[in-house]
């Protein structure tokens, strides 16, 4: 940005607070006070109902800290995002590349594709159950008769098995955003760039790397911190999936959040691991905005 | 620009005015909410006549039965009840009035509806009866019992090991599944406590003056309810996908007619109705193992009125009015399951085979615990099992781990 | 049209790929299609099968009619909507004012509109509904408007700084030349120029709130005021799940979604990508 032109009109700063005031407003009333709340239940004894009873400090985060299940959980939280994030990245720039490539039949695909994004979150996790499903569901049915195995797995029945359906599923639904997302950034790169290259005799590949990679480097970056933050916090794919089983093979903190809340009643431990998760996505972003701001002097 | 801002202003706070006045609206009669918990069987078509039967009656009364379905019920509740807005009335399961109560959440019902209405339900069925108190209605109750498909086995196994043969037998020597066996977390702990009620265990000690001990469950009758569930795994004579399957994917395969035995609920005659199932079932009682009685889990689910709710004598009409035998028995019957009340219980529909099972698996059934925090505990138990199926933690370690978190709960 | 020659050589191989792809990723739709057209005896059957019998067609009508599936669609579309507009009043005003105004607290309030991408509903849905129980707004379309709204307003607001930032200056600047308030810029120049990133963030904010379920399992009572994907869970019963009728009305309500994403296609790719790039 110019900066000669913003200092023109920098007199009008107390416009740009009017203009502001009612997203300000909303975000207050119905965010940030509701977060302090749960910032206060986390250093308060609550009852039953979620009502703050005493001030006991940081006992709460002490208690929920020894807790083994705590630490395995947000560990599994971690690898849950940066494996989601990363095959989501991956899949999506594949499905971009294709659809970038001018063939018949091209705006039909990219329509197809989205799909998985356009339907709802927890109604698509139940379809996949039904899709899971070892006596009924069509996957295993398909895979025998495809000849691709005799012995499917019992998809949502073991550790290993359930974690990969669940994460799958968490992935299928985040792919298209990221397609349609790099798409749109390859379609922005100069089609003379690629001209010129040609020229040059630089293949395919050289193109990719040289060419389309570094010119939508920024939308990479947003892209894949949007993705990390929702990724973080999918809670109805699990939930519906397997509630964080078998044996607690699936939980990751936000079900965790979820079940102390609603279904143990323990308020405090989840409001705990609720600032928990506050504190490991705002370092993660601020790190992650530092990184990609480095140079823009618009902040 | 001066005059932009002050319309700016003026469409700001007509906003805001709007969001504000919106909800200041009182209603001009009193409505009664119940959140309606969806039962397999239970109709839309039931629903809204109730409701509108109701309000044709009490035309002043505006009733508002609300759909949940069971999975989301306990979360529905749990989210008002702390939002400080109850509904009037919800069904529940009878075991989350102990939670209630800790939370001073309900009011005694026995208190708002008619005396004849409380006279009419069998005493055997109140199970919300605590501290001299009625705190719900019971709505369905039912014991379970143990379904048989005929064409794959006549045999009424006496007790637990020889069910186990059978369904050896039948896994063997045909490619149907010997018996069906939930082996995936979901939100009730059923399918352990038929076979540990079968081993004659309980899951809590019960001291001198009635209240909850010591966990039991890593009892010698827990460790051999699992040791038993483990080895029917073992033996292949359950689904091959049972560790991924709830009741809700387990029970269908039955309904097929893939597999021997089931241990069900009274629904099961219209479910397998539903799913067009062509052969013969037998119903039985849940056998005991070798040397011990059959006691069958009995669940019962109440309908509970909230004590902050804002029209508790309207709501009481409701349930006097629901239950007459012209609505509550048909909602037995559609549900399947055996009638709470003593008038219904004599109507012809209620007569079958599978209604005689019913009431006499009834007499020796045994009930959940009542205790605070149990919706922790069988998430603890789950796992354990879970622990066990996978080969992880021995049956034993499992439960030992299991009691020693359970007890860490209730403090002892 | 200028041809990118190096592509044609790829072009049948790509076309494959595409292809192999779509049928992967669609797989589940492809069983939510023939369990929708199954009668309730074909749901479960072993070993399943993909054709069923005879199109059970009335599976939908069923749907639309007897489970009232006619209502919950009106109330998402009413809910969709009103998300949709108040996102529009409340967020072009803020990503104006970020995007050309320099103030104190500029950059707080850019790192503040990511930050918020971090809250989960979970986490905050029970104060939630302690306001909205003190503004009586349990039970009403404006309670899930405001809900809604509350978590698309920080992303519209992200797309449409980004794209009000791409606009040239010199194009405002001509307008104030000749004579133009700057709200008349606002509305004459800088809107419809920046009706794509607007259409895009608009779409977002409808299908956000078409899609949402825990607002309205926690907010919604009354049946009338239900909306599609509360309606949906009808269908999953104590006992089991009556999926020929679910996935008729999870299809049902793919179909507005795709409507929309086909209406504004092109639009919505390059909106969400000048959102990214600009910021």
């Amino acid at each position: 940005m110019e900066k000669g032109k913003i200092r023109r009109i920098s007199g009008d700063a107390w416009m740009a607070y009017a203009l502001l005031t009612p997203a300000v407003l909303f975000f207050v009333i119905f965010m940030f006070y509701p977060i302090i709340y749960v910032i206060m239940m986390s250093l308060y004894q609550t009852n039953r109902l979620g009502i703050l009873m005493n001030f006991t400090g940081l006992d709460n985060f002490i208690r929920v800290m020894q807790q083994e299940t705590f630490w395995a959980v947000t560990g599994r939280s971690f690898v849950w995002t940066i494996l989601a994030v990363i095959v989501k990245t991956v899949l999506g720039m594949i499905i971009a590349l294709c659809l970038n490539v001018e063939f018949l039949g091209r705006k039909t695909a990219r329509m197809l594709f989205i799909i998985p994004w356009a339907s709802s979150v927890p109604i698509s996790s139940m379809l996949w159950r039904w899709v899971y499903d070892h006596e009924f569901g069509l996957l295993n049915q398909t895979l025998i008769s495809l000849g691709i195995t005799q012995n499917p797995p019992v998809w949502l029945g073991t550790p290993i098995w359930a974690f990969i359906s669940c994460i799958w599923v968490d992935i299928w639904i985040g792919i298209p955003f990221m397609a349609l997302v790099f798409l749109a950034g390859m379609q922005s790169v100069s089609k003379d760039l690629y001209e010129s290259a040609s020229v040059d005799g630089v293949n395919a590949a050289g193109k990719f790397f040289y060419i389309t990679l570094p010119s939508i480097k920024q939308i990479i970056f947003i892209a894949t911190l949007l993705s990390s933050l929702w990724t973080f916090n999918d809670f109805n794919t699990i939930y519906i999936l397997t509630r964080g089983g078998p044996a607690g093979s699936t939980d990751i903190l936000i079900t965790a959040i979820y079940k102390s809340g609603f279904e143990w009643l323990r308020f405090s431990d989840a409001a705990v691991m609720a600032v928990v998760t506050f504190i490991i996505l705002m370092v993660f972003s601020l790190f992650y905005a530092k990184m990609y701001f480095k140079g823009d002097e618009a902040l | 620009m001066k005059k932009f801002l002050t319309v700016f202003l003026i469409i700001s706070l007509l906003a805001a005015s709007f969001v504000f006045s919106a909800g200041q609206r009182e209603p001009e009669k009193p409505k009664v909410t119940v959140f309606w918990a969806l039962y397999d069987g239970l109709t839309e078509a039931y629903r809204t006549e109730l409701q509108n039967a109701f309000m044709a009656e009490y035309p002043d009364i505006t009733l508002d039965i609300v759909p949940v379905p069971w999975d989301q019920m306990y979360d529905k509740l749990t989210t008002s009840l702390a939002g400080g807005n109850p509904p009037e009335l919800s069904i529940i399961g009878t075991r989350w009035i102990i939670e209630l109560l800790e939370m001073d959440a309900v009011a005694p019902v026995e208190d708002y509806v008619n005396q004849a209405t409380l006279d009419n339900i069998f005493d055997g069925t109140k199970e919300a009866f605590i501290n001299g108190k009625l705190w719900g209605l019971p709505v369905a109750a039912g014991a379970r019992i143990l379904a048989i498909n005929n064409d794959i086995t006549t045999k009424v196994p006496a007790t637990m090991e020889e069910m186990r043969q059978e369904a050896i037998r039948i896994s063997r020597n045909t490619n149907k599944y010997g018996l069906i066996m939930p082996g995936r977390k979901h939100t009730e702990l059923t399918d352990f406590a038929y076979y540990f009620y079968a081993a004659g265990g309980d899951f809590f000690e019960i001291k001198a003056d009635g209240s909850y001990g010591k966990s039991l469950v890593n009892s010698p009758a827990g460790v051999k309810a699992l040791e038993f569930m483990v080895q029917l795994a073992k033996d292949e004579v359950v689904p091959r996908g049972y560790l991924a399957q709830t009741r809700m994917e387990a029970h269908p395969v039955f309904y097929t007619g893939d597999a021997g035995y089931v241990m069900i609920g009274a629904w099961v005659e219209s479910a397998l109705q539903q799913a067009g199932a062509g052969f013969d079932v037998t119903y039985a009682q849940i056998p005991g193992f070798a040397g011990y009685d059959s006691a069958p889990l009995v669940i019962t689910d109440s309908i509970a009125l909230f004590k902050d709710a804002k029209f508790k004598d309207e709501a009481g009409l409701f349930l006097d009015f629901f239950y007459r035998d012209e609505w509550k028995a048909r909602f037995d019957e559609l549900i399947g399951f055996p009638p709470v009340t003593i008038s219904a219980a004599e109507l012809p529909q209620f007569q079958t085979p599978l209604y005689q099972v019913l009431n006499e698996a009834a007499a020796h059934a045994k009930p959940w615990p009542l205790i605070d925090g149990f919706a922790e505990m069988t998430d603890i138990i789950w796992d354990a099992i879970s622990f066990a199926f996978l080969g992880q933690k021995t049956p034993k370690q499992a439960l030992d781990d299991a009691a020693r978190a359970v007890d860490q709960i209730t403090g002892f | 049209m200028m041809r990118i020659t190096w592509r044609n050589r790829y072009k049948f191989p790509v076309f494959l790929l595409t292809l192999a792809l779509l049928l992967f990723l669609l797989f589940p739709f492809f069983v939510m299609i023939s369990t929708m057209l199954k009668s309730s005896q074909e749901i479960y059957v072993r070993p399943p099968y993909w054709i069923p019998l005879a199109l059970a067609f009335d599976n939908f009508i069923k749907v639309w009619g007897e489970y009232h599936l006619y209502s919950y669609f009106r109330n998402s579309i009413i809910v969709g909507l009103g998300t949709t507009f108040l996102n529009v009043i409340i967020t072009l005003p803020a990503a104006y004012a970020i995007a050309r105004f320099k103030f104190y607290g500029r950059s707080t309030i850019l790192y503040s509109l990511l930050a918020m991408q971090m809250f989960s509903p979970v986490i905050i849905i029970i104060s939630l509904f302690r306001i909205f129980v003190r503004l009586q707004l349990l039970d009403t379309y404006l309670g899930l408007v405001l809900a809604n709204t509350v978590f698309t307003l920080s992303f519209t607001t992200w797309l449409m700084f980004g794209y009000f930032a791409s606009i040239p200056k010199e194009i405002e600047e001509a307008a104030t030349i000749d004579g133009c308030s700057r709200m008349g810029t606002l509305i004459r120049i800088m809107i419809p120029v920046a009706a794509p990133g607007l259409v895009t963030a608009m779409i977002y904010a409808f299908i956000t709130a078409w899609n949402d379920f825990l607002f309205a399992l926690s907010f919604i009572n009354a049946q009338p005021r239900m909306p599609l994907t509360l309606g949906i869970y009808q269908f999953v019963g104590r006992w089991s799940t009556q999926w020929e009728m679910l996935t008729v009305a999870a299809f049902l309500a793919l179909i507005p979604v795709l409507v929309l994403f086909f209406l504004i296609e092109k639009q919505l790719v390059s909106g969400l990508a000048s959102g990214a790039v600009k910021g």
